[in-house]
């Protein structure tokens, strides 16, 4: 019996198995040499772990509770429903954590516009935030995908110059911080990964009808591309499963599109003081793309600067009569969403620039009633009933 | 009975077979397939590189040579699975009808390569998420069947492209080398796939075309000229679906800017890896590998085929990157040092 | 140290149009990114293969090429070095896609290198690619976060959107109507401890970031330094 060249073919593309590779470097080998010389210390995984399957096949181990939250400064400044998003996922999954003020920015969002920094500074900012982590014992959870990328950038030069590492020695020693580098760099998106499960477990809304196109961020897979999650059961392990690994347990309906891979165009420096590439490249080459071949509800995405590229590029568009007009968010703040959370009060959608409003009806949220809520409650603030809402309120 | 022993019936241990057999020793091949004849037969090639002579047939005519050499033995379903022994060696060989013994005095470590598996590769092909995405090997299987088509709906295509270096000449990958036969057997597909298919368009997107010796002459120069196979300066990085086709992505160096265009089918021009058998008979016999994994030569550029223990030779893939003619040349020179080996063996009263 | 190409084979008098120029000037600058210690890992050799420009997201809009800067580094060509220094350079994304390198090259990164060349000696084209974006640099050094809630204004973002405008106006309560403890800031991103903020200002003194600015921005320089230096003095410490 023969079976037809054809046939043959699509049974090979079945499943991807990776077959154990020799030659990839596993930085861990050089961690830990470095540690046992007394070169640094590093913080480990510990306590509750999942192993997750990486790009050249070197198992990750993502801490599930006990973390310390390395925020986003573009984030917390502008799109905070993205944060507080991640902090009620957490809290409804029943994990403790830290959200410290002992914290500063990566500096890279400035690092990459302006390179009004060294390589010296960019490493003493990395490490003081993952002193600041260790020295409580939580581990450090990172929020933004250019932190993440730029933290591995930072850990393989530490790695490998000597110079570098006793030139960031003796800044921290002034500060009274040892030279720390944790066991894993991990992206939150890689902690949602780990507990897409439990979180598919407390959907309370069925996403299964909402159409996602996934943008995944240069950043986290382009830049050291070794430590991206890849998953056989999503894409084959061709593409990361962030964000898609998640979006596919939620049950939601994944659709592809022909620019997964293009950036988003966020630029740095560009979004900031040349916003017509910014604008141009997310337009033309994601939002109406996506829109042309994929008709979305929503654009899904797991960093800071996409997210702002994303959003914030649709309505100046408009003017010129583009194909755009499609909502986005992150991961984080979708979940929550699925999860039952108020799309005001945690994921605070109103700081978005894209119309959010159809998706929330097609997932069955009443937003004027969402809206009003939200409004009751920042009356009793403007009253001085209260000062901050609270996660009380919020869960109430 | 001391023997030599050929481990790998391919077009490398098929030559060093034949060679040694001619030569008058008693030769013993073993062979893990339950046919010999190696790569081109196990992945159904259609046709040999460069000269297109149907690889059934050539390597059927290996076959019959071999039978007809001598004192051989060939032994199919089997493999070698212990060594003891620091020359002379004693080899248990695992056959269908059960464990055997035999004493060898000379080896020939004939084990071959792998393709290497698009899934690793650093850009983004899609091989296991597109059907349509294929390497060299799987056209090969569609050439020998006639039938070239997408696998998607079966039709045949429109616009085919070559992808050429896929595994090979990559840090990240770790394959620093090339694995120098994909060229010419992409332009060699190529012609066939032009004459298959008269209405058909096909490119080839390359970092360098490697056509060394007489290759020029014998593929490149008729691809182009009477084949009207368009070679493009400029690899492509990045396919993905588009309108029921599939869009590929690479630079047009000439313009220094991004391109984008459709094709219906893209083949994977994927390189050589040492086999799974290729890593195992070095455990066995404790062979140096080199650092991607092939058998290390110890004493090149002139000896070609020794190994780090004494009496075992290695030829054809095994070393690395080979084309037919390597194999041919390895094969024999393995075979005749083998011979040599055996021979003093026998003078010294070893048998 | 390689030699540079005093003779590359694209000899024309005024090849870059920076005759102006002289010579030991850009083999200055250009020196300074060969020795960066970055340098060796950022450039192995070049295949001239383009996957880094069909990656590219800048390639698509300007003329700009990461193949191009890759090729000029590894044939040492100052001139032309020089000129992607003054021209190019500020139109990279800095996205990393051009890692897909199979030598293993990182056009980006050397993009990054030959950036803070143009900073710390004070570039015109580093200057004005720069314009307009000093605020945010004092944010980021004094503050510790970027881009705070209070920068959302809508004449600063007027092509964001109507909800810049609904921000600006309801900055205060919205961000009180924020559930997490440490987002009850209009000025930061987030509520930077004291503490924190002196280790920063620590970091940017000990490694010279600082200074790299002057040529930037001297005003903001000037306030910047005396900003960290008074705190530090405060503090009791030294750098």
């Amino acid at each position: 019996m023969t079976t037809s060249a054809v046939n043959v073919i699509l049974s090979k593309k079945e499943r991807f198995v990776r077959e154990p590779d020799q030659r990839s470097e596993d930085f861990h080998h050089h961690l830990f040499e470095l540690e046992a010389a007394g070169e640094l210390v590093v913080q480990r995984v510990s306590g509750e772990v999942v192993e997750v399957p990486t790009k050249y096949g070197i198992p990750k181990r993502i801490q599930k509770g006990h973390l310390w939250h390395h925020k986003s400064c573009g984030q917390c400044g502008h799109i905070p429903g993205y944060s507080t998003s991640i902090f009620w996922i957490m809290r409804k999954l029943g994990y403790d954590y830290l959200d410290p003020e002992d914290q500063t920015s990566c500096t890279a969002w400035n690092y990459y516009a302006s390179a009004t920094s060294n390589q010296a500074a960019q490493a003493a900012v990395a490490v003081r935030n993952f002193a600041a982590a260790y020295q409580t014992g939580y581990f450090p959870l990172i929020h933004c995908g250019t932190s993440y990328g730029h933290y591995k950038e930072v850990r393989s030069e530490l790695l490998h110059d000597a110079a570098l590492r006793a030139q960031v020695r003796k800044v921290m020693e002034k500060l009274g911080k040892p030279l720390v580098l944790p066991e894993e760099i991990v992206h939150y998106s890689e902690w949602l990964y780990a507990v897409r499960d439990e979180i598919a477990a407390r959907a309370v809304r069925d996403v299964s009808n909402i159409a996602v196109t996934v943008h995944p961020a240069c950043h986290y897979y382009k830049l050291v591309e070794g430590d991206a999650i890849y998953d056989p059961d999503v894409y084959h392990g061709q593409r990361t499963a962030a964000v898609s690994g998640l979006v596919q347990a939620l049950g939601a309906d994944l659709r592809s599109y022909s620019t997964f891979f293009d950036c988003c165009g966020f630029g740095f420096r560009h979004i900031l003081v040349q916003r017509d590439f910014t604008r141009s490249f997310s337009t033309l080459r994601k939002i109406e793309v996506m829109r042309e071949e994929a008709d979305p509800d929503v654009v899904l995405t797991h960093d800071t600067g996409c997210v702002t590229a994303l959003d914030k590029s649709q309505f100046a568009a408009q003017a010129h009569e583009r194909n755009v007009g499609v909502p986005v968010m992150s991961e984080a703040q979708f979940a929550a969403l699925a999860m039952g959370a108020h799309p005001f009060k945690v994921c605070q959608l109103h700081w978005h620039s894209t119309n959010y409003r159809p998706l929330l009806e097609k997932m069955g949220i009443d937003w004027r009633q969402a809206w009003a809520e939200f409004e009751e409650d920042a009356k009793r603030l403007q009253d001085g009933r209260q000062q901050f809402l609270t996660w009380a309120d919020v869960d109430a | 009975m001391d023997r030599i022993v050929v481990i790998g019936g391919g077009p490398a241990g098929l030559s060093a077979g034949i060679a040694a057999a001619e030569l008058g020793a008693p030769v013993t091949l073993v062979e893990r397939n339950g046919f010999l004849g190696g790569r081109p037969i196990e992945e159904n090639y259609a046709s040999i590189t460069p000269y297109l002579e149907d690889a059934a047939t050539v390597m059927g005519r290996m076959e019959e040579r071999l039978r007809a050499a001598g004192d051989v033995e060939v032994l199919l379903d089997s493999e070698v699975v212990h060594a003891a022994g620091e020359g002379p060696y004693t080899l248990t060989i695992r056959t269908p009808e059960g464990e055997r013994t035999q004493e060898a005095s000379a080896i020939v470590v004939a084990t071959g390569f792998t393709h290497f598996d698009p899934g690793r590769e650093t850009q983004l092909y899609g091989y296991y998420e597109f059907p349509d995405v294929i390497a060299l090997q799987d056209l090969e299987a569609m050439l020998k069947e006639h039938k070239v088509v997408r696998p998607s709906n079966g039709e045949p295509p429109k616009r085919v492209c070559f992808i050429q270096c896929v595994g090979s000449r990559d840090r990240q990958i770790g394959n620093e080398y090339c694995s120098k036969v994909c060229c010419g057997v992409a332009s060699k597909e190529a012609i066939e796939v032009r004459q298959m298919l008269p209405d058909s368009e096909v490119f080839i997107f390359y970092i360098d075309m490697r056509m060394y010796g007489y290759w020029e002459r014998q593929l490149y120069w008729p691809a182009q000229e009477q084949h009207h196979v368009q070679y493009v300066k400029g690899i492509v990085t990045e396919v993905l679906p588009k309108d029921g086709r599939l869009l590929i992505r690479g630079e047009d160096t000439t313009m220094g800017r991004p391109m984008e265009t459709l094709m219906d089918l893209v083949v994977l021009s994927v390189g050589m890896e040492p086999s799974p058998g290729t890593r195992k008979i070095a455990g066995i016999l404790g062979l140096a590998q080199n650092r991607y994994g092939f058998i290390e030569v110890q004493h090149p550029p002139l000896d070609t085929v020794g190994t780090s223990r004494p009496g075992i030779f290695a030829a054809g893939a095994a070393l690395g990157p080979s084309d037919l003619e390597d194999c041919a040349s390895s094969g024999g020179l393995a075979a005749a040092r083998a011979v040599a080996t055996w021979r003093a063996a026998a003078m010294a009263g070893a048998r | 140290m390689p030699t540079l190409s005093a003779d590359p084979y694209l000899k024309r008098d005024d090849p870059t149009g920076y005759a102006g120029v002289d010579r030991a000037t850009k083999e200055r600058l250009i020196n300074e990114v060969f020795e960066d210690p970055r340098f060796p890992h950022y450039l192995y050799g070049c295949y001239e293969c383009g996957i880094c420009v069909a990656a590219c997201p800048s390639a698509r809009f300007y003329d700009f090429s990461p193949r191009r800067i890759a090729q000029a580094a590894a044939r040492r060509d100052v001139e032309l070095l020089f000129q992607q220094m003054e021209e190019d350079i500020w139109e990279c994304s800095q996205c990393f896609s051009c890692l897909r390198c199979p030598r293993g090259n990182n056009p980006g990164g050397i993009v990054t290198i030959m950036r803070e060349v143009a900073v710390r000696e004070g570039l015109a084209s580093a200057k004005e690619a720069l314009a307009g974006y000093s605020r945010i640099i004092y944010k980021i050094m004094s503050t510790g976060t970027q881009v705070s809630p209070d920068m959302l204004q809508p004449d600063a973002f007027p092509d964001w959107g109507p909800e810049v405008k609904d921000v600006s106006v309801n900055l205060d309560l919205w961000r009180r109507m924020l559930p997490p403890e440490t987002l009850h800031t209009t000025t930061t991103g987030w509520q930077v401890a004291d503490r924190t903020l002196v280790e920063l200002y620590v970091i940017w003194l000990e490694t010279g970031a600082l200074d790299m600015i002057a040529q930037v921005d001297k005003g903001i320089h000037m306030i910047l330094a005396e900003l960290m230096e008074e705190r530090l003095e405060e503090e009791g410490i030294e750098v």
